[in-house]
């Protein structure tokens, strides 16, 4: 599975919307076209359409699992939350596909082991690599694993796919405050709350 | 093919890791920034991991008061508002 993500985000037949919002900008830098497309899933996640999309989906997923509604609902309603947002992510990226992967209950074992070799062997191939630079570099290795962590399935990819999945992460984050927020607001009664605006002022500015 | 993936990144240069982390920094919510660069990697990474954690907090607590607004609430009114819902759009 891990042999398709690059195929997945290298071919040119993304869905409609993409070439629909897609702005070509001047940052053409030499090699990305993962990152150009990067860049275009992250302003997808900012368009208003995306978000209604999502809070449809959302209110649809909670409305069924409502019906068979178990103990500890808060915790329900932010599984479904994530799941949805997975969903939307169209399986381009990494953390959506642990989020969904991991309902299933599959991914965390096969990870785990992965996880045990590969620690060791990089601290073995790093350290005569680099001579003099032991100070400065475990400091943000260190960082990079925290933020490995954050973020769903990240916890073994390389620094810059990590950077990527962050940025994507982030974005889809901000649109789940959104729009969760405009729900909120929506079913307490429309008029009593407003939707805060922070995340979205400093987007446009 | 992981193992090559994480030998292959060690490579990566000074120019291409100041370039993704600035990549980063402006996605991170702060109002100045008039000049990138003021911040080291480590710095960039700290408040993207906290602010990441405070993105998640904040999912928490919307869940938490989305499930006591749908407990609060039966199906038809639930329904009223998904058409309510539609028809914004």
């Amino acid at each position: 599975m891990a042999s398709l993500i690059p195929n997945l985000e290298h071919s040119p037949d993304t869905s409609p919307e993409f070439k629909r919002k897609k702005r070509r900008k001047t940052d053409e830098t030499p090699g990305p076209f993962d990152r150009n497309q990067g860049s275009q899933r992250i302003k997808r996640w900012r368009t208003e359409r995306e978000q209604q999309i999502y809070s449809s989906k959302l209110i649809e997923a909670l409305r069924r699992s409502r019906r068979t509604s178990s103990s500890a609902p808060a915790k329900e309603v932010r599984e479904t939350a994530d799941r949805v947002l997975a969903v939307s992510a169209k399986g381009t990226t990494r953390w959506s596909r642990a989020i969904l992967a991991s309902r299933l209950g599959v991914g965390s074992k096969t990870m785990r082991k992965h996880k045990r070799a590969k620690v060791t062997a990089n601290r073995r191939l790093r350290k005569p690599e680099i001579n003099g630079e032991k100070r400065k570099l475990p400091a943000v290795e260190r960082k990079l694993k925290v933020l490995g962590r954050l973020v769903p399935g990240c916890r073994k990819v390389s620094f810059s796919n990590l950077l990527e999945e962050t940025s994507d992460y982030i974005a889809a984050l901000e649109m789940q405050v959104r729009a969760m927020t405009t729900i909120t607001a929506l079913l307490a009664g429309g008029g009593t709350q407003p939707p805060t605006d922070r995340l979205g002022s400093h987007i446009n500015s | 093919m992981s193992s090559q993936g994480s030998r292959a990144s060690n490579k990566i240069t000074d120019d291409e890791l100041s370039a993704l982390i600035l990549n980063l920094q402006t996605l991170l919510p702060q109002p100045n920034r008039c000049r990138n660069g003021r911040e080291s990697a480590t710095q960039v990474l700290s408040e993207t991991c906290s602010y990441i954690r405070k993105l998640q907090a904040e999912i928490d607590d919307l869940s938490e008061r989305l499930s006591q607004c749908l407990g609060s609430m039966d199906m038809t009114s639930l329904d009223a508002e998904i058409l309510r819902n539609l028809l914004r759009q």
